[in-house]
Formats: structure tokens, C-alpha cells, sequence
């Protein structure tokens, strides 16, 4: 985990911006070999993306070559909404850039199968190579994208139904009457998320603070969906002084030790040059010779390492073929005795005191 | 002109492109306020576009971009009383053929005044000249070219049906007391003022006439049934006058001020509509800020008693950008002459004001200038404003998606505390007609 503590919300914004154009800078993306940038809404990343804009205007980064990914969109209110996020993102973003509109990806709400809409939007992801770079923001409850509290960690693209919390939030952008908020959304998993190669989330503001303490000095728990982060190889989080107010002095001096002596030591937290570059083509042969070119060859494949939870939660996971609902499990007696590795004792019906003591220190 | 032809492409695209142009780093009209915003416009279509739509929908990207460098994007002008221009004027007997060309040529001229759309103005005339000169007149309809330059939205008759009183410089000879609808098909001639078979629009748009003359009054309600403004101008009207034309659906007042009776403190007169009177609706009302026919804080209370119907007309001559000296006019049954004095027109002989010979633009600086009114509100009184009388309320004069595509970019100079809005660029349906670096 990177935590990179900045004084005030522009400064992180201003970091996590220049973060972002440098990665995609050294990446170095062609229309063959795009750059795959997850994308959030909300107030947090509003900053990064002025500042993006900014630095495009000014012709220091252009994103020709970068697809996009959205992390969610309401069910329910027109797409050309004032407070949809293909509105958010076409007025804070999209129509300030150059980004190709057939680059562009943010899940339907309106679509006629909602589930349909979820599996092609994995689909499409997996198409794109995978996602080279998550920006995230998280809500006061630590949810990311619309993984609310109680979200499975291993949970994909999905129909999700808004916290009555969020929903009261959300009020205020719908002439606060609670009956114009929408009360479903689509969004990525947490662990479409993890997937990524890597995750960027900016956390800005005392109101936070709380969610930040649980994410970064608590285990992963999904009531704070963010701390799944935990998993991922290379997570970062970007804040302001703001954020940190929960956390313990010597965390958040840790955390800027790093940093310092990184910097100091000229020994930057970079990552590893496969993730850095994404799926490079392979050098050309100085003889070309005609070989017929096969398909696989030609899309980008994911050839850095895989994240961590990936590996722990997909044998156990039933998620990577959606759509599954939650079911309840089928009954299964279960007996303590069972489970203890002494022959014949679940026959007995009153076990005995001394052979059980036995057998569970050598269990 | 009455056009039967299909609506057409109002251009087309160079080579492979979309038609589409974005206007970017400018400061667009969008009510009371100058908004930075990006401003998509389809040449196309003619329209301005949902970038939205066209950007999730279409998969559409702008074929141009152009960084205005925070200039303003205005809709274009609408001017509600023009009575000719560069030596041509509406209200003169030719050939067909020679006054359709003559029509165009100053089409193409005046919208690089920053004018887009306007309706031309005929004064009091006999019979012959209206039939001859209103079927040139009329709202262009579905052949809308960008190159063609301004277009017509209809005709403006201001006259005959006036008070001998308040003539102004028109020919007294020439009025006319209207006393059924039979009257006014007669004066115009009766295809120019009722509907097409195939419902096209009559080619008379507004008719400025005295409410208090025959049955003027009674006659309002068919005229507004028929898409016709009707206007209170050149007129003895008392207040009460004046309000019954209102309520009969009045909504507009010919140049303010000029040719009625003056504002009295025990008869209100016309100005006495704008007053609010919750039963009424007040009308719009045309001022000309050329500094010779208001005072300037004369169009500042106009302004304040009714900042919504607040509309700037010219009342320019065909003497606009000709030379001073005597020219000639065609006034009803005879010609006069009118001296040009640098701005001052007058009718030889007399001292009578003979409309101005200013653009538009400068109407819209003086009036900033005069009354420290904002940009915005200076452009509302020449966009939206006027859109609204003529009952072209997102279509024209504004920049919402769907509405014609016709704009101005301004810059803006300010030295002083002098204020003055330039025209840099105008664009018609989507497409740049004019450029002053271009054309300097």
C-alpha cells in the first residue's frame, strides 16, 4: 500500500493528476496498445479531473489512445440526466479531451436486460486487456464504486440496490424528494476493481477521515469495501491532511517516511515494468516474414502478475461466472466430532473426556 | 420570396467531415449570464447539437474545434424594424426580378453587421408596392442557405393604418382607417397576409398600426390567429386605448417614445402599458438608442419598467453605410428626399427625425455605455427578446440544442469605462459568413 499525504485537496488532486499523466506517458499508448483507465464520479475526483483537463489544453497529455471505463451509472433516470454520470462525465471530462467516443465505456442504466449489460461490460474489459490503472473515489461509509457496506469482496458488475444512507445523500442533487432518487445502480465489483493492475484512490476531507482509519489501519472487512484494497499489489491512496485525522500519528508518519526517503534515496515506489508498459508488442523481427497472424496474437493480453485476491478468492468464488445469485446454502449437519481426526468417535455417544484431549492436540 | 422548395442541407461539409464544429475557451449567452461553456453546431442540419447525444449516440467528434480565446458567443441579432439598407430600400416600386436581386445582395451584406435574421419593414405605401414588394418579404421557410446571409423571419408593415397625428415623416395621403379584416387583405393584398394553402406562413409578420383608428382594436385577434404581431405604434392611444389593444393581443410597441403621445402624469398614454397590471400582459416594446430620437436616460427607465420587453431596433434608412448628402425616398404617393448628416437623418425641409442610419451593434453599445447594463442584458434585448415577440422562442435567438445555429463572436474592448462589443466573426446555420480579420 502507497498512502501519499498531501496538505490541502488540491495538491492531492494536482498529485494524482500528474500520477495519472505520467503513467500514461510512460505506457506510451498507440491504437493498438491503449491505455485503460478506470473512471469514477463524484465529488472527490472532480479536482483530478480539472487538472487533467488543464494539462490537456495545455498539451502536456493526450488521451487518443486511452479507453475508458466507467465504475457506474443509475438505473432509472434518462441517460442525458443532469445527474447521471454520462453527464457528469461528458461535462467534467469527455467533452473537454480528446477521448474517442467508441473509447468510451460506462454501463447502461437503462438497458433493457440489466444482467445482459453486466456480463458484456466484464466481457468488454477483459476485450480491452484489462484495466491498466482504477482511479477510485470512496463514499463516508468506504464504499467504492457502488459496493455499498456488506458488498461482497468478490463481487463483479452487478445490479445493485443504493444504501438508504446514499439514497438520502443522493437527495439533494434531486430537488431533495427522495422519490425522483434513483434506488438501483450498475456497478463493477470490488472485485472487478482488484482486478485492475493497479488501483488509485483519492480520499479528500475530514468526513472521511473514518473510512479512510478503517481501510488503511483495520483488516478487510466488507463493511468498509475499500479496505479489500489490502489485497491488491499495488494499491495507492492519495489524501489530504484532512483524511487522516482517524488515523494514529505514527501511521500517518510512517506513511510520509516512505515517501521522504524515497524520495531522498532518488528510490521512487515504481512499479514493475510490465505493469508500468502493459502488454508491449512483441520487438519486430528486422526480416519480416509473412506468418499468418493469429487472433490472439493481435489483442492485448494480461501479462502482468495477477493481484493477489484473484488467486485467493477465485477457486472458493463462484463469481467469475455471473450471473449467480446468492443462495442460501443447503444444510449440512455438522458436527464438531466430525471434524476431529479420532476414528470411531462419532459413533460414541458421550465422548470421552481424556481421548479427546488427546486427539485435538494432535489434530 | 414564397419558396415551395424541400428543406435542404443549409450546407455541406468539406471533405468526409461530420459538418460539426465546436467552439471552445468562450464565454456563451445562456439567459442572464455569459456561461463558459462549449457550444456544438451541426452545419448540416443548421442547428446547434446535444454534444451529449452526439458524443454517447452518434459516436460524433467535432470535425473543427475553435478556441475563441475567451471571446463572447452570442446568438445572432434580430432586428425588429430595418427599412432598407446599403442604398436598397424595402419600400421601393421595382421589377420583381430587380428588387429579389437587390434583396439578396443586401441579405448577404447585412449579416455581417451581426444581424442573422430580421424582418424588413415597408412605412406607409400605397396598395401597389406592398402587393409588388411583400412576396420578396416573406419568411424564407424551409430554403434556409447559410450563404445567402440574413434571412427574412416576415414583413414588417408599419403602416398605413397610422393616426394622420403621429405620422412622423410617413405621407399623410396615404393612411388608411381599417374598418373590417376585408380592409387590410385589400391594403396588402390578400395572399400576403393569410396562410398559404399548403400552410405556409403569410408573409407579413407584424403590422404596426393605431388601435384607436376604425376598428383597428376588434381587428387584433385575427391578425394574432394568423401568426401576425400586432403593434401599437404612430398613435394618439390613451392608456386606456393602449390597454384594450393589449388585452385584444397587442404584444408589441413600435418604437417607444417616438410617434405617440408622451408620458403624462394624469394620462399614462402606451408607456402606461408597460406599468405592471397583474390583468394584462405587458408587450414588448422596440427603443432606438441612436442618440437622436431617446434621451439616453429616456431608454434607462424604458429599460427598468419593463427590462423583459426590452427590444433595440435601429429604424435604420437605406442610408446606412452610404455617404452624407440628400438621397432619395419613396414616401406613399411621392418622393421626398432625406439628408444624411453623418448620423442624423432627416427629411429635407423639415427637422422631422427620418429613422437613424445605425447598426444594430452600435444600438447595442450605446445602450451598454448609457445605462450600465450588463452584456447579457444588452444581448437579450437583441436575441431572445425579440425571438420571444416574434413568437420564435427556441428557435431563433438562442443557444440551446435544437435552435438555428446562428452566431456571433464578439470581442470586447474596454477603455474608460467605455464598453464596445465588436463583431469578429458571424455564423449562419452553422457555417462562418464572416470574418473582420478576414475581411479588413
Amino acid at each position: 500500500m502507497r498512502l501519499i499525504i498531501r496538505d490541502d485537496s488540491q495538491a492531492a488532486s494536482t498529485y494524482v493528476a500528474n500520477y495519472i499523466i505520467q503513467r500514461i506517458k510512460h505506457f506510451n499508448p498507440s491504437p493498438a496498445h491503449p491505455f485503460v483507465l478506470g473512471l469514477p464520479t463524484g465529488s472527490s475526483p472532480l479536482g483530478v479531473y480539472k487538472i487533467l483537463v488543464e494539462k490537456y489544453k495545455a498539451g502536456e497529455i493526450s488521451f487518443e489512445n486511452v479507453v475508458t471505463f466507467n465504475m457506474d451509472e443509475y438505473i432509472g433516470i434518462p441517460r442525458d440526466h443532469p445527474e447521471s454520470y454520462h453527464s457528469f462525465m461528458w461535462k467534467n471530462f469527455f467533452s473537454h479531451v480528446n477521448v474517442k467516443p467508441n473509447n468510451v465505456n460506462i454501463l447502461n442504466g437503462n438497458a433493457p436486460n440489466l444482467e445482459a449489460e453486466c456480463v458484456e461490460y466484464e466481457a468488454k474489459i477483459k476485450r480491452a486487456g484489462g484495466i491498466d490503472l482504477f482511479l477510485g473515489g470512496i463514499g463516508e461509509d468506504g464504499h467504492i464504486a457502488f459496493n455499498e457496506p456488506g458488498s461482497s469482496l468478490a463481487s463483479r458488475t452487478r445490479v445493485k440496490t443504493l444504501a438508504y444512507d446514499t439514497i438520502l445523500a443522493n437527495s439533494r442533487f434531486f430537488d431533495n424528494d427522495l422519490d425522483k432518487v434513483p434506488k438501483m445502480a450498475l456497478t463493477v465489483g470490488v472485485q472487478t476493481v482488484l482486478e485492475a493492475r493497479e488501483v488509485v484512490v483519492i480520499i479528500l476531507g475530514a468526513r472521511k477521515a473514518l473510512a479512510l482509519q478503517k481501510c488503511i489501519e483495520q483488516g478487510v472487512n466488507h463493511m468498509w469495501t475499500l479496505s479489500s484494497l489490502q489485497l491488491h499489489p499495488h494499491p495507492m491512496i492519495v489524501c489530504d491532511e484532512d483524511a487522516t485525522l482517524e488515523l494514529q500519528v505514527k501511521t500517518v508518519k510512517y506513511f510520509k517516511s516512505i515517501e521522504q526517503v524515497a524520495r531522498t534515496e532518488g528510490f521512487e515506489q515504481i512499479l514493475p515494468s510490465t505493469i508500468r508498459t502493459g502488454a508491449t508488442p512483441a520487438p519486430k523481427p528486422l526480416v519480416d516474414i509473412q506468418a499468418p497472424t493469429s487472433p490472439i496474437a493481435q489483442s492485448p493480453t494480461i501479462l502482468a502478475p495477477q493481484p493477489t485476491t484473484s488467486r485467493l478468492l477465485r477457486p472458493r468464488s463462484p463469481a467469475t461466472e455471473y450471473p449467480v445469485r446468492a443462495v442460501s446454502p443447503d444444510l449440512v449437519p455438522d458436527r464438531m466430532a466430525d471434524r476431529i481426526g479420532v476414528p470411531d468417535i462419532s459413533r460414541r455417544l458421550t465422548p470421552m473426556p481424556e481421548q479427546q484431549r488427546y486427539a485435538s492436540v494432535g489434530a | 420570396m414564397p419558396h415551395s422548395l424541400p428543406s435542404s442541407p443549409k450546407s455541406m461539409p468539406r471533405e468526409g467531415g461530420n459538418g460539426i464544429t465546436k467552439f471552445t475557451n468562450c464565454r456563451i449567452l445562456k439567459g442572464d449570464q455569459l456561461v463558459e461553456e462549449d457550444l456544438w453546431v451541426d452545419s448540416i442540419t443548421g442547428k446547434v447539437i446535444r454534444s451529449q447525444a452526439a458524443f454517447y449516440d452518434d459516436l460524433n467528434l467535432p470535425d473543427q474545434t475553435i478556441n475563441l480565446g475567451g471571446r463572447i458567443l452570442s446568438p445572432g441579432f434580430i432586428e425588429c424594424q430595418l427599412n432598407g439598407a446599403f442604398g436598397f430600400n424595402f419600400s421601393t416600386l421595382l421589377e420583381p426580378t430587380i428588387y429579389a436581386k437587390k434583396v439578396k445582395e443586401l441579405n448577404k451584406r447585412l449579416v455581417q453587421t451581426g444581424v442573422t435574421s430580421y424582418i424588413p419593414t415597408i412605412t406607409s405605401q400605397t396598395g401597389d408596392l406592398y402587393k409588388t414588394a411583400l412576396p420578396h418579404l416573406g419568411p424564407s421557410g424551409p430554403t434556409q442557405v447559410a450563404e445567402d446571409g440574413a434571412e427574412s423571419l416576415g414583413a414588417h408593415v408599419e403602416g398605413p393604418f397610422l393616426n394622420p397625428t403621429k405620422n412622423g415623416i410617413h405621407n399623410a395621403d396615404v393612411l388608411l382607417q381599417a374598418e373590417g379584416f376585408d380592409d387590410l387583405e385589400d391594403c396588402y393584398g390578400s395572399s400576403n397576409i393569410n396562410p398559404g394553402k399548403n400552410g405556409s406562413r403569410p408573409a407579413i409578420k407584424m403590422i404596426t398600426a393605431a388601435p384607436e383608428l376604425g376598428n383597428m382594436t376588434a381587428l387584433i385577434p385575427q391578425l394574432t390567429r394568423r401568426g401576425i404581431t400586432y403593434s401599437i405604434g404612430h398613435s394618439e392611444a390613451t392608456y386606456e386605448e393602449a390597454s384594450a389593444a393589449v388585452a385584444a393581443g397587442a404584444t408589441m410597441i413600435t418604437h417607444l417614445f417616438n410617434a405617440m403621445r408622451p408620458l403624462h402624469h394624469r394620462n399614462p398614454g402606451i408607456f402606461g402599458v408597460l406599468g405592471t397590471e397583474e390583468s394584462l400582459p405587458r408587450p414588448y416594446f422596440g427603443i432606438i438608442a441612436d442618440g437622436e430620437h431617446l434621451h439616453p436616460t429616456t431608454i434607462k427607465i424604458a429599460f427598468n419598467a419593463h427590462p423583459d420587453g426590452f427590444i433595440l431596433v435601429t429604424d435604420a434608412m437605406h442610408m446606412v453605410g452610404l455617404p452624407d448628402g440628400a438621397y432619395q425616398w419613396t414616401n406613399g404617393d411621392c418622393t421626398n428626399r432625406i439628408v444624411k448628416k453623418g448620423p442624423k437623418l432627416l427629411l429635407e425641409g423639415s427637422d422631422r427625425i427620418a429613422g437613424s442610419s445605425i447598426t444594430l451593434v452600435e444600438c447595442v453599445n450605446n445602450f451598454l455605455n448609457w445605462t450600465g447594463a450588463s452584456i447579457p442584458q444588452a444581448l437579450k434585448s437583441v436575441t431572445s427578446t425579440p425571438a420571444a415577440m416574434l413568437g420564435l422562442q427556441g428557435q431563433k435567438g438562442c443557444l440551446e440544442d435544437g435552435a438555428d445555429a446562428d452566431l456571433i463572436v464578439f470581442s470586447e474592448s474596454q477603455s474608460g469605462g467605455h464598453v464596445e462589443l465588436v463583431v469578429d466573426e458571424v455564423w449562419k446555420f452553422g457555417s462562418k459568413v464572416f470574418n473582420r480579420t478576414a475581411s479588413a
